[in-house]
């Protein structure tokens, strides 16, 4: 009895992967054409997901687009961000996709691998009008398949009176300056770290790759990844010389960056633009002047990181046209200067920045000038496995003094085991 | 429901009335009639079963010979079987042998101290601690029932290494105390400490139960022959709360054995992996997509779960 009931779920295992061996992965790949969108206003029911603040926001600010497109509805789910990735997956595996999504950047490389996000229709969007680093994430096998919403980068945030005590009033513009405005903010201003750099952890990358990357090394490409390269290594070990030199807090518990850089603790750090309210709250009045935001620093070329969201139109969708209408109502500059003003996202189109609400403030224009430069990682749907394992070789580096090279190589080796996932 | 009397009724009569008919095949259907009641009545829980448990359990098993990733989600079928190939990658794997190492780090020094921490403090309660038993018993059990959240807030703060309570009391003493949770040779302890503290409530109010059944007679007869407190500790209550130590490391051992909460909250598996349990791979490697590698490895978890089970159950269980 118990012997033939064996048989009989090995027979069904074995079925299984019979059947299962007889559709194997396809090869495919490769670049995909995109279909044109038809002329005219939108109609139809527009569905459209999206995460944090700007989920929050969006149905209310559809509805101008609404006005000009009288047939059309846009509908918008807010969803957390935290349960984002996997709502998004699952539609896709049910293929019950709205029309439009907010994707992150990093996400891109995996969903429109699996075949379920429409290529760009070129003749509605023109890749020009956007940031080039900002364009790069939208691109998966040389096929773009969405369009920068938002963007974000980093720069360098620096107390103004600890600089000049430093010697440095005007900020860091090269690595050596860097190097010494932390040293001198230490030594001469009386700080107890002079650069905040994250010693491993979660989006430690985001850190390290813009020195790799002003330093000209080229990381990772679609179908290549090269980190054990001498750029790298060189970025990597000035990098771990901030730690060694007891300039960065390998230990700095969670949220003790703000209070610290308002007291002058923490002379420096490198962050996004969302970190211009935080000091200012935490700074209280007049907190503003007493600080500065400076341009990566140089050492062949100034690079930061590109950040941010991208709107993607679904296959599955079944208002296509109507998607990719509303994404390029979303997409024009003064669509792009409004959202801007409703919840402080940066615009994707280089041509918003001439309006005055960015120009006018002068730290806003400088994540304007960074972005012109700033790069992201290439999609790939392997990415955040691979930024895992650096992430984890920095902290090594950090952390435990890790020599540099041998962190470049561990970072490769990893790297290639995960591969590109292509 | 409505259909079991309306199902036996009939066969009581069938047999009755036609005295002709071979007794066999009458009784065989009167076997058949009783198994289909039988299926009827429990097939609400069967097809729940078999729908959101079987399938999905066995469809894990097929997944992890594939190699199914995230990006074949709109084509789930066309992947490629790998046989076990999933699983030699994974002892390969250097993240997953440091989460093996320090799972059973945790569990190895975890579940004894969970048990000696709750048997001494039902002990004590049994004993001693009369007049406050119940505000014991209440301020014992209250961390098993708060949210792990609130719990890691608190031993956030206590284990500051600036501003918290534990290096403060030992800077009273002259002690300089150590960053707990950013020390890579201390952050697995800490989560060991806390999860110990945590979780002996729980079995605190099961090894009282079990105590407070041991016959008041066997302890008066050691003490006429002369017993020592710790003699009959060790001679008579031991052994008699074998089958609740037994239930206790069994169910200590399993939920330490699945380690996530603790490091997820308070860590992030850091630093340098010091406190990366299996669990925390797995969800780790499902959040990457690689879905068929994630399977496999939670195969492996739930065999080892298997073997220490059968471990305690050989080393604890009933003796002849």
């Amino acid at each position: 009895m118990r012997s033939r009931r064996l048989a009989a779920a090995a027979g069904v295992v074995l079925a299984a992967s019979v059947a299962l061996a007889g559709c194997g992965r396809d090869s495919g790949g490769g670049q995909e054409e995109a279909k044109s969108v038809g002329a005219g206003k939108a109609s139809g029911d527009i569905t459209v997901w999206a995460m944090g603040s700007e989920g929050e926001k969006l149905a209310e600010f559809a509805k101008e687009f609404s006005t000009a497109n009288p047939d059309a509805k846009v509908s918008v789910t807010a969803v957390p961000w935290d349960a984002a990735h996997q709502k998004i997956a699952s539609a896709i595996a049910a293929k019950q996709t709205p029309d439009v999504s907010m994707i992150g950047t990093t996400w891109q490389g995996e969903f429109a691998k699996t075949g379920a996000l429409d290529p760009t229709p070129s003749d509605l969007i023109k890749k020009d009008e956007f940031f080039p680093g900002a364009w790069d994430t939208t691109i998966v096998d040389s096929t773009s398949y969405g369009v920068p919403w938002y963007v974000e980068t980093r720069l360098i945030y620096y107390r103004k009176d600890l600089a000049a005590k430093a010697g440095f009033p005007d900020g860091p513009k090269t690595w050596d300056d860097l190097k010494a405005m932390a040293k001198g903010m230490k030594e001469k201003a009386g700080a107890k770290w002079g650069l905040n750099l994250q010693p491993g952890k979660t989006g430690s990358w985001q850190s390290v790759l813009p020195f790799a990357w002003s330093n000209g090394a080229d990381v990772a490409s679609a179908d290549k990844l090269s980190f054990d390269t001498p750029e790298m290594t060189e970025a990597l070990a000035y990098y771990q010389s901030f730690f060694t030199e007891g300039l960065s807090p390998t230990a700095l518990p969670d949220g003790s960056l703000e209070p610290g850089f308002v007291k002058g603790e923490i002379g420096a750090f490198i962050s996004g633009p969302w970190h211009m309210g935080i000091v200012e709250e935490q700074g209280g009045a007049g907190f503003k002047d007493k600080y500065a935001v400076a341009q990566m620093p140089t050492k062949k070329s100034s690079t930061s990181f590109i950040g941010g969201s991208n709107l993607a139109v679904f296959k599955d969708a079944k208002n296509r046209d109507g998607g990719w209408k509303f994404v390029q109502w979303l997409s024009k500059p003064e669509v792009q200067v409004k959202w801007y003003q409703a919840v402080k996202d940066l615009p994707a189109v280089q041509s918003a920045w001439t309006d005055p609400a960015l120009t006018g403030d002068t730290f806003l224009a400088a994540f304007g000038q960074q972005l012109k430069s700033a790069k992201a990682p290439p999609s790939i749907p392997t990415w955040e496995q691979i930024a895992a394992a650096f992430d984890l070789e920095v902290e090594k580096l950090c952390k435990q003094n890790a020599d540099a090279s041998a962190t470049a190589k561990a970072i490769q080796e990893k790297a290639s085991a995960i591969g590109t996932g292509s | 429901m409505a259909g079991a009397p309306a199902a036996t009724a009939p066969a009581r009569p069938a047999g009755a009335t036609s005295p002709v008919r071979p007794a066999g095949s009458v009784r065989r259907r009167q076997r058949l009639r009783r198994a289909l009641t039988g299926w009827a009545f429990s097939a609400p829980f069967t097809v729940l079963f078999v729908v959101f448990m079987a399938l999905p359990v066995m469809a894990s098993l097929v997944m992890s010979f594939t190699d199914l990733r995230s990006t074949d989600l709109r084509n789930p079928l066309a992947v490629n079987v790998v046989g076990i190939d999933n699983y030699i990658r994974l002892f390969s794997d250097d993240l997953f042998l440091r989460s093996s190492v320090n799972t059973l780090v945790f569990v190895v020094v975890g579940v004894p101290l969970t048990m000696v921490l709750a048997l001494a403090a039902a002990t004590a309660l049994n004993s001693g601690l009369v007049r406050f038993r119940a505000l014991f018993r209440v301020g014992f059990y209250l961390p098993v029932v708060t949210s792990i959240v609130a719990i890691a807030v608190v031993w956030r703060f206590l284990l500051d290494p600036e501003i918290g309570l534990v290096n403060n009391l030992l800077r009273l003493v002259g002690i300089d105390g150590p960053s707990w949770l950013f020390d890579s040779r201390l952050a697995l302890p800490s989560l060991i400490v806390m999860a110990a503290w945590r979780n002996f409530g729980f079995l605190m109010v099961i090894f009282l139960a079990g105590l407070q059944a041991v016959p008041a007679d066997l302890y008066e007869a050691a003490t006429l022959d002369g017993a020592t407190r710790w003699q009959q500790f060790r001679n008579v209550t031991l052994p008699m709360l074998r089958p609740t130590l037994l239930f206790g490391g069994v169910v200590t051992g399993i939920g330490y054995l699945q380690l996530f909460e603790e490091p997820f909250v308070m860590t992030q598996g850091g630093p340098l992996s010091s406190t990366l349990s299996v669990s925390f791979h797995i969800y780790n490697q499902f959040g990457f997509g690689n879905y068929g590698y994630a399977a496999a490895a939670s195969y492996v978890l739930f065999l080892a779960i298997v073997a220490l089970s059968v471990v305690q159950f050989r080393l604890l269980g009933e003796r002849n």
